[in-house]
């Protein structure tokens, strides 16, 4: 398979503080990795630097699709390529579900409005919200608005979608189906990168598992090798820890 | 100045159960002067007051066994303050007239004057007639004042520029703002006589008759009118004349003869509604004061407005341009929120024209104004932008839009919000402001309602003046008010 998104010897310093050390990293065309690690391990800095909310240090370099992720006029293609699900889901307040989801098709893409309001419907419907398009954000439930944000970032026809822990901030009778969403995504073909606590669901949807710490890659494999049969002291230690509760 | 001579009303105002018979007190005449007019009341240099009045009421005060106290009031000031009875007598070369006998008392006067035209040498004007279609300065509220305004399509005066006393006056004619100053002759002899770029080019016949100016009907006026009599005869009053202009007067005038006096044709009863709240001389201002109100509310829009823009761009710029523009936005910032209104105001309108920036009133007033909302603005919107969380601005980009749909579309509509209360009482601050305005001649409702008190010599205008005001913006702070606990309350 294609390789789509490449991370070479990507590092960054908040100061002197150095949060991700070497990372090396090649994922393909409609991979599902999981990230799992420590808290402070460096996960969200390092997929955060993929669509460029970090700035990485000089040295690394990302390619997605082909194009360098840096400042500058090819900035804005390379996040028309890349959706983002955050763990606060950052809906927009002002604005109903509906324009939350068609504000960026209009301005990026410049869809008429027609169309924009047609995949904003139909994407509800998929996430299974589709009777609360005229609600704001605040009357929505956790595990509701983040369906929305999801619906959001499909609308922009990502290559690849970027959660940070989607369901860490939600109630845990909402985290299902939250993660029942994104289990369908996981099998559309769409690249995901996924950093996640729910262990049973990288287990379940990951192709590959990357498990970091101290601000690099320690091992990847298999959810099978991962979790089975990790080779890090790390690792198990890790695992033995988050398995036990 | 005008503010002070607001509040001394105001004062007098709650002082009025004392209504007062100031001089059955025990001890000194308080005497209002606006010190400044020469030769009649002006500073030594070592900040004594001297001049021709202050000989005058010294010398009464001595005969009638009591001290004299000076006290500095603008002229426009001085009506008020003797009907309050915060002073016993007003001197500052004030013309009797048949309008202020109605409210307010005069003894006989003890100098003829004419009005006079001054203008700067070589600056073609040098007559009456040359100042068709030109700016004219005058006192606010003063004899030459309303000689003006009577006489101002006769001449054609483009506009009569109102200030508050010689100095501001003649300081836009050196500038050339306006072309010439319509003021009392003696003054302006006495003030051009050391001053080879000026000249007194024209006397203009009024027939003012200068006098000491009381309460209505006090009965210190008699007492005062009777030793003026004496002083007169033997000769002092013409030693005066003698001692500040030089020469002494003719024989006929009112510095040499007693005279009786003057009488208003009808009496009218004084009590607090006739003063303060006189329907005739209200009916006779109103189109003045709508008038100011007019300009008030212009200058207020524009400045409010043009703020509004200029805040938004310097937040802009101070939260998110490179450094070296940070920096200054944060100066302008920083400079022009620390400057009082008034200093600044006066830089713009008095000292820009020696760098050949001449504004009008109107748009020094409104740069002014402008420059000082628009940094509280900049504030208000910084701090209405930083107070959305930072995953609104995540989100914006990582959907991909671009740094002018994420402020038009995301950022600014939250922000709007939380910045419309304090938004709102900058506005109120801008148009109470725009008062201050009337320290540069600029007609303003504040402006229009001081004359129009000096000209009737009533204070009706100005508690007119106070009510428009909080006519409209009461209802602002009301508002204000409910979308603070309306958003304490928060639906966000
Ligand atoms: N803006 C910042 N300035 C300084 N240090 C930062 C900043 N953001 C993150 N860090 C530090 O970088 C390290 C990695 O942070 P990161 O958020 O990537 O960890 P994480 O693996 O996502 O942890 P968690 O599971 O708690 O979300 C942490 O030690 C964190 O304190
Ligand atoms: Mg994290």
């Amino acid at each position: 398979m294609a390789t789509l998104i490449e991370l070479k010897n990507v590092e960054k310093h908040y100061g002197s503080f150095k949060a991700l050390t070497g990372i090396n990293l090649n994922i393909d065309e409609g991979e599902v990795i999981c990230v799992i690690g420590p808290s402070g391990s460096g996960k969200s800095t390092m997929i955060r630097c993929i669509n460029l909310l970090e700035q990485y240090d000089p040295d690394g370099e990302i390619i997605v699709d082909g194009i360098k992720v840096q400042k500058g006029k090819n900035l804005k293609d390379v996040r028309a390529e890349v959706g983002m699900v955050f763990q606060n889901f950052n809906l927009f307040p002002h604005l109903t579900i509906l324009k939350n989801i068609m504000l960026a098709p209009m301005r990026v893409k410049g869809t008429d409005e027609k169309t924009a309001e047609k995949t904003a419907r139909a994407l509800l419907a998929k996430v299974g919200i589709e009777t609360q398009a005229n609600k704001y954000p605040s009357q929505l439930s956790g595990g509701q608005q983040q369906r929305v944000a999801i619906a959001r970032a499909l609308a922009m026809e990502p290559k690849v979608l970027l959660f940070d822990e989607p369901t860490s901030a939600l109630d845990p009778e909402m985290v299902g189906e939250v993660l029942d969403v994104i289990k369908v995504l996981a099998t559309s073909g769409v690249t995901m990168i996924v950093v996640t606590h729910e262990m049973g669901f990288a287990r379940q949807v990951a192709d590959r598992v990357i498990f970091m710490d101290d601000g690099q890659v320690i091992e990847q494999g298999t959810p099978k090798q991962i979790f089975d049969d990790p080779q890090e002291q790390r690792t198990k230690s890790f695992l033995k820890a988050v398995l036990k509760h | 100045m005008l503010k002070k001579n607001l509040i001394c009303f105001i004062l007098a105002l709650v002082f009025l159960p004392v209504f007062s018979p100031a001089q059955e007190r025990e001890g000194a005449i308080l005497v209002g002067a606006n010190i400044g007019n020469v030769p009649w009341e002006f500073q030594d240099t070592d900040g004594s007051f001297i001049g021709f009045e202050i000989d005058l009421v010294n010398e009464i005060g001595q005969r009638l066994g009591r001290d004299v106290e000076i006290v500095n009031i603008p002229f426009n000031g001085l009506f008020s303050a003797v009907q309050s009875g915060r002073i016993d007598i007003a001197i500052s070369s004030i013309g009797i007239t048949d309008r202020r006998l109605e409210s307010v008392s005069f003894t006989q006067p003890y100098y003829d004057s004419d009005q006079s035209l001054t203008t700067v040498i070589g600056s073609g004007i040098e007559s009456l007639d040359d100042l068709r279609g030109q700016i004219v300065a005058v006192d606010t509220g003063s004899t030459g004042d309303i000689w003006a305004t009577e006489n101002m399509e006769k001449y054609g005066f483009s506009e009569i520029r109102r200030y508050e006393g010689l100095a501001p006056a003649m300081l836009d004619v050196v500038i050339g703002r306006v072309k010439g100053y319509i003021s009392d002759i003696p003054a302006l002899l006495y003030y051009t006589r050391d001053k080879p770029n000026l000249a007194v080019v024209e006397r203009i016949p009024t027939g003012g008759r200068y006098a000491l100016m009381m309460g209505k009907n006090a009965p210190l006026v008699i007492d005062v009118n009777t030793v003026i009599s004496t002083l007169k005869q033997e000769g002092f009053v013409n030693g005066l004349h003698t001692k500040w202009f030089g020469i002494p007067a003719e024989d006929n005038t009112s510095t040499v003869e007693v005279r009786s006096m003057p009488m208003p044709d009808v009496e009218l009863a004084s009590n607090f509604v006739e003063t303060f709240l006189n329907m005739d001389v209200f009916m006779q201002t109103y189109p003045m004061l709508i008038a100011g109100l007019g300009t008030t509310i212009q200058l207020g829009i524009l400045a409010i407005v043009a703020g509004l823009i200029v805040g938004l761009g310097v937040a802009l710029v101070r939260l998110y341009a490179l450094l070296p523009f940070q920096i200054i936005a944060k100066v302008y910032i920083d400079i022009f929120r620390s400057i009082p209104l008034l200093v600044l105001l006066i830089i713009i309108f008095y000292a820009l024209p020696f760098v050949g920036i001449s504004l009008s009133p109107f748009y020094a007033a409104a740069v002014t104004l402008t420059l000082v909302s628009g940094s509280y603005t900049a504030e208000i919107f910084r701090a209405g932008i930083e107070a959305i969380p930072k995953g609104q601005f995540e989100a914006s980009q990582a959907l991909g839009l671009n740094y002018r749909d994420m402020m038009k579309d995301v950022i600014l509509p939250q922000a709007i919000k939380i910045v419309i209360p304090p938004l709102t009482n900058n506005c109120i601050n801008v148009i109470k402001d725009t008062a201050l305005a009337s320290v540069v001649a600029m007609p303003d409702l504040l402006k229009q309602a001081t004359q129009a008190q000096a000209v009737a010599a009533n204070p009706t205008p100005l508690i007119a003046a106070a009510v428009i005001y909080l006519a409209f913006l009461l209802p602002l702070v009301l508002w204000v008010s409910r979308l603070e606990v309306k958003f304490k309350v928060g639906d966000r």
